[in-house]
């Protein structure tokens, strides 16, 4: 998109706009299988995300659904007021906020040097082993995940609680307590998906060249030296994609483990946009609303996105586009 | 390691600090691991009171008996499995080659196919029109319904891009091309041999996403008999949860105690579950692992 | 350049000729009311007024329900045998329980909704909603003409009339009628072990009694291992127990009620709200709640319950929460009298929402007659606990004494039951009275009902019919209160636990009434003098 904009933007200073043209004609043609290529995804995000684009509208309109989405009657930005006006609404986005962060701070580099560390260990039994281990923890289902929390946590019985009042350490209720939500919330999630994460830095290790690291022996370099100036510069691009990604989801915690982990107690730290919109689902389905604040988590999503896509695009070789 | 040399005292040091951190990784996961296979066996009573922390205790397999006796959980295996296998396979046909023409310099319109992607992943029409246009194209309740709606990701798009765009030497494809070799046989010829990890991740991700998924099923399926292997277990799992507030809450007795009933049997089987439920998909991550060995592919180049 | 412009544009005219298309096939086919539905004489002409089966030629209606995931409907002796007596073919779009409301709004949504809704869960919202846009047929004339069942019952309650009678005037779904359901919300329960071993032989009659009770259980030891692991009062997040303790200072429900003048009260702006943080505030602080009562699960309570630590809990019945067979030495709790009378909630015996016809059904009158059999005595044994022959047998048909036989294969009865009939962990159209039980009430039951008799009933009331609001009141109480409920439970746990003083009492008042509190009970006065009005 940037691309394309820029050299239109040449094109028009230069004299020789039909020549580029004509080679921008030729590429094209010379590259159609590209085209082809592309032509199934293009289709399916055709098909199957701008086909029922036309669903936006409803975060406008109040929608009645034996009227349907055309038919339904306009009502601005009431739903968005409302949002806004919501006794909790700052709450609710310094929550998501803090949380989202708390967690890309934690489980962001974490997989990285879990997987560098993969890396340099012989292929075996043991590397096997921890890998697939530190892999399973993903596929445990939520509702099971946060029954375990609560069973390790629980004041009366919970083996952490144990654990911390045999080394002589007064434990806090980190169930109730509001101070200690967010940590209870990224550090279960660390655990749960740490080793999932490095599966795409092992690949993307993969692709380093041993030749280097022969030559890098050769010159006396150490692991260390050589992990920092071989290993960690290929992964680099990968590292920067998911960064800018996951930046483009810092509204969208999800609600399933808050939910299950919420109580009255730690509510002021646990009540997030998606455990709101929940609520006031249960209460009625209301449509027009929850994507009104949907529509609102997207644009901010998207802003950010750009804006920290732009700020790789001008300081590293590295971006979405 | 490639190149075998001896070790210096530093690397020496750091190996051993390595292997100390990886233990530590493995004592801190394998912990909840075990405590799930032991629950798993277990006395229900005695895992909820915290009595059972570490080993079985009460041992009972009634958990797997019931998860074995229960016809709907084979049912629900068999649908996954295919659902994942066609799924996947969809996914990556449509994933890999989108990815690849993304990742060429020299591919106009780039930069739109990329914008018009993104954009989806931020902006979607929502439930209702989703459901119309599956209800249109006459595919509910139909396997279809849960394969062409996610037929691709943006999210592994762009990271097969950028495997492609980082790992895949410009130079071959320019030799390539004066060769006179056409894209198409670029593609299958060349670039898709050298990227069996990326492959092999992206069929991961796709999978593992199929066999998770059960909101599509939920949505789009209405006969039993089709519905996959999650949710079947969230009706055994799910349930459970509700209960707390419902045992209690029932509008009358008969209601009471059939929630009641759910409820213990789901403490019973909800370990058993979810080993029974995740074990084909963790024994196939060591048949993955080889592919993530570094040098496989610049090896393959060379050679 | 220029061919890139082109195609960009060509694109995205493609696109907006997709989006409209897309949306005009939305648009027509949300809009069933349109086509209505044909129930006039052709369709009414295949029906049989009375007798079996229902219809001269077979049909076939879709139909869409709550799976409890054990067995599937078509497979269940009850709709095989409805099936062969009526002549009514039946074709099932199931969601499982756990997620049955996100599919029921959405098939409504999406306009691809089935002829019937049977256990369908209907909000009240949805009847007024979609019933006010003729997706659901109103019932009243079907009823009057082809439901002499549901006729007769209507017309000897008419409390239940009214219950399901929107503002609109017309009744859009049927419900479970359970005609002597004592309780709506499982009761609380006394440890009898404990009563036994502290040598009370009565229970608690006033709240005084009740905190000497639980201070005892604390201290004296009365589960005799010699630890004070005892916990006197245990809940789930106070769900459970809220609704009972309120009864002490005359409250008879947590959010809404109305008292014996009429009036409407919103709980949590109540004086006797403000008694009831206070004692259990006194019963937080001096360790007789449970202390993890905000963050356990039910499975945790349970498990504390069969360890024989609790002295008083809520649940259906005593024996899920304390494990082992049903019995009768654990005793209900009386609501206990504070400086007022003690009051307690009724079931106002019915449950709505279980069935709906939409008018995408071609046969309203068949279907009508069909689920109206379900109103009579045999309908609801057969619905119960499936066709006479397998589970169970008449004694005596003419009192409707059954009896239980063997569980075909051994196994458990509830389970059997499971796959027999839809009525197993959901709400059915149903009659339920003496006559359909009779036979298969032990002594349990008998035991339970004279404890009802005895402790609640003499108190107790319907705590508010089950009103209709309008669609604008509807929003606006749901928009309300999505923000005042999560506020009111965030400060009812900060009141109990002393994070909040009680004396900041009427600061809460002031931000309830920011939030709308008073708006509420507007709302729902207004909805209950037209309810009270009409007949």
């Amino acid at each position: 998109m940037q691309g394309n904009g820029q050299s239109a933007l040449s094109m028009n200073v230069e004299p020789t706009t039909i020549i580029k043209k004509k080679s921008t004609w030729r590429k094209m043609l010379q590259n159609w299988e590209l085209y082809l290529f592309i032509a199934p995804a293009f289709f399916y995000f055709l098909i199957f995300h701008y086909g029922p684009m036309y669903g936006i509208q409803i975060a406008f309109k109040n929608f009645i659904p034996a009227k349907g989405i055309m038919g339904s009657p306009w009502v601005g930005f009431d739903h968005f007021e409302r949002f806004f006006n919501s006794y909790y609404f700052w709450d609710l986005l310094w929550n998501t906020l803090s949380i989202s962060l708390y967690e890309l701070a934690i489980g962001f580099p974490l997989p990285i040097i879990l997987a560098l560390a993969f890396n340099e260990v012989k292929d075996g039994f043991f590397k096997r082993t921890v890998q697939t281990v530190t892999y399973a923890p993903h596929f445990i289902s939520v509702v099971v995940m946060a029954g375990i929390i609560i069973t390790f946590l629980s004041p009366s019985s919970g083996i952490i609680i144990h654990i911390l009042t045999f080394l002589g350490i007064d434990a806090p209720s980190f169930l109730t307590d509001p101070a200690w939500f967010k940590t209870m919330y990224v550090l279960s999630g660390v655990w749960q998906s740490t080793g999932w994460g490095t599966i795409i830095y092992l690949a993307a290790l993969s692709g380093v060249d041993p030749q280097l690291h022969e030559a890098a022996v050769m010159d006396g370099a150490s692991r260390w030296q050589r992990i920092w100036n071989i290993n960690i510069p290929t992964i680099v691009p990968t590292i920067t994609i998911l960064l800018i990604l996951n930046m483009g989801s810092i509204l969208g915690v999800g609600f399933e483990k808050i939910l299950l982990l919420q109580n009255p107690l730690n509510m002021e730290a646990s009540d997030v946009i998606s455990t709101f919109v929940y609520r006031s689902g249960l209460i009625d389905a209301q449509y027009s609303f929850s994507t009104a604040v949907g529509l609102f988590n997207s644009v901010v999503n998207a802003i950010l996105l750009v804006t920290v896509n732009q700020i790789a695009r001008r300081t590293s070789e590295t971006s979405l586009w | 390691m490639a190149a075998v040399v001896k070790e210096t005292r530093s690397d020496k040091i750091f190996i051993v600090c390595n292997y100390i951190y990886l233990l530590l990784a493995f004592v801190i996961v394998a912990y909840p691991l075990l405590y799930i296979i032991s629950a798993s066996i277990s006395d229900p009573k005695l895992v909820n009171s915290g009595e059972m922390w570490l080993l079985p205790k009460g041992i009972t397999f009634d958990g797997y008996l019931r998860v074995f006796e229960n016809a709907k959980i084979w049912s629900g295996y068999k649908n996954t499995i295919i659902y994942t296998v066609i799924g996947t396979t969809v996914n990556l046909l449509v994933t890999l080659p989108a990815a690849y023409a993304l990742s060429r310099k020299d591919f106009i319109g780039r930069g739109f196919f990329m914008a018009m992607f993104m954009f989806t992943m931020f902006f979607g029409g929502g439930l209702v029109p989703g459901y119309l246009l599956i209800k249109n194209l006459g595919l509910i309740n139909s396997m279809w319904a849960l394969i062409l709606p996610g037929a691709a990701s943006v999210w592994n798009i762009i990271v097969a891009r950028t495997f492609f765009q980082s790992t895949i030497p410009k130079e071959l494809q320019e030799a390539a091309h004066i060769d006179g070799c056409t894209n198409m046989r670029l593609f299958i010829k060349i670039v898709l041999p050298l990227s069996a990890p990326i492959i092999a991740v992206m069929a991961l991700f796709y999978g593992v996403g199929h066999w998770n998924s059960y909101f599509g099923a939920l949505i789009y399926l209405n006969e039993e008999a089709k519905y996959p292997l999650q949710m079947i277990l969230r009706q055994i799992l799910v349930l459970q949860e509700m209960s707390a507030e419902t045992t209690g809450a029932a509008v009358n007795a008969s209601v009471a105690a059939a929630l009641n009933n759910k409820a213990e049997v789901a403490s019973l089987v909800k370990y058993a579950v979810i080993i029974v439920s995740t074990l084909p998909v963790i024994a196939v991550y060591p048949f993955l692992q080889r592919y993530f060995v570094q040098g496989v592919m610049i090896g393959s180049v060379k050679g | 350049m220029q061919k890139l412009k082109k195609t960009w544009a060509m694109l995205l005219s493609m696109t907006m000729i997709f989006t409209l298309l897309a949306g005009c096939g939305s648009g027509s086919s949300d809009t069933p009311a349109a086509e209505g539905n044909k129930s006039g004489e052709e369709t009414a002409s295949n029906v049989n007024k009375e007798g079996f089966p229902i219809v001269k030629e077979p049909i076939t209606l879709t139909m869409m329900g709550q799976d409890a995931g054990i067995q599937n409907w078509k497979d269940m002796e009850f709709f095989k045998k409805m099936e062969e007596m009526t002549g009514v073919k039946l074709e099932f779009r199931n969601a499982p329980i756990d997620s049955f409301d996100t599919k029921r709004n959405l098939v409504f949504a999406s306009g691809d909704y089935p002829d019937v809704f049977f256990s369908g869960q209907l909000q009240a919202s949805d009847e007024v909603n979609y019933g006010g846009q003729g997706v659901l047929l109103p019932l009243e004339d079907l009823i009057e003409n082809y439901a002499p069942n549901l006729k007769k019952i209507l017309d000897d309650n008419p409390d239940i009339r009214k219950s399901i009678t929107t503002p609109d005037g017309h009744i859009y779904s049927l419900p479970n009628i359970d005609l002597d359901a004592g309780w709506y919300r499982g009761p609380m329960w006394y440890n009898g072990k404990f009563l036994k071993a502290l040598g009370m032989d009565k229970v608690p009659s006033t709240t005084d009694e009740l905190y000497t009770y639980l201070k005892r259980v604390k201290e004296e030891d009365p589960n005799g291992n010699g630890k004070q692991d005892e916990i006197p009062l245990t809940s789930v997040k106070l769900d459970d127990l809220r609704m009972w303790l309120l009864g002490s200072w005359g409250i008879y429900n947590e959010v809404i009620y109305s008292d014996k003048e009429n009036k409407v009260h919103y709980t949590p702006m109540e004086p006797g709200y403000k008694e009831y943080l206070t004692f259990l505030n006194k019963l937080w602080s001096e360790g007789l709640l449970d202390k993890e009562t905000f963050s356990q699960t039910d499975e945790q309570k349970k498990a504390k319950g069969k360890n024989n630590q609790v002295g008083l809990f809520a649940d259906y019945h005593a024996y899920f929460t304390l494990g082992g067979e049903p019995n009768m030495t654990d005793p209900m709790y009386a609501p206990v009298n504070s400086n007022v009378p003690a009051v307690a909630a009724k079931h106002p015996g019915l449950a709505k929402g279980a069935f709906a016809i939409t008018n995408k059904n071609q046969h309203p009158e068949a279907t009508i007659r069909w689920v109206d059999y379900l109103y009579s005595e045999e309908g609801a044994e057969l619905l119960s606990n499936g066709p006479e022959g397998i589970l169970w047998k008449y004694v005596n048909k003419d009192d409707h004494t059954k009896e239980w036989l063997p569980v075909p294969g051994g196994g458990d009865r509830e389970e059997y039951r499971a796959t027999l009939t839809p009525d197993y962990a959901t709400v059915v159209p149903k009659l339920s009275n003496d006559n359909v039980k009779r036979g298969f009430e032990g002594e349990f039951e008998a035991w339970l009902k004279k404890e009802t008799a005895e402790k609640i009933a003499p108190i107790s009331k319907v705590p508010f019919p089950s009103v209709y609001l309008s669609q604008e009141d509807q929003q606006e109480a749901s928009s309300l209160r999505s923000d005042l409920d999560t506020y009111v439970k965030q400060m009812e746990a900060k009141f109990v636990t002393g994070q909040e003083p009680l004396s900041n009492w009427d600061k809460y008042i002031e931000t309830c009434k920011k939030m709308g509190g008073e708006r509420i009970v507007e709302i729902y006065q207004a909805a209950y003098d037209q309810w009270n009005s009409s007949k």
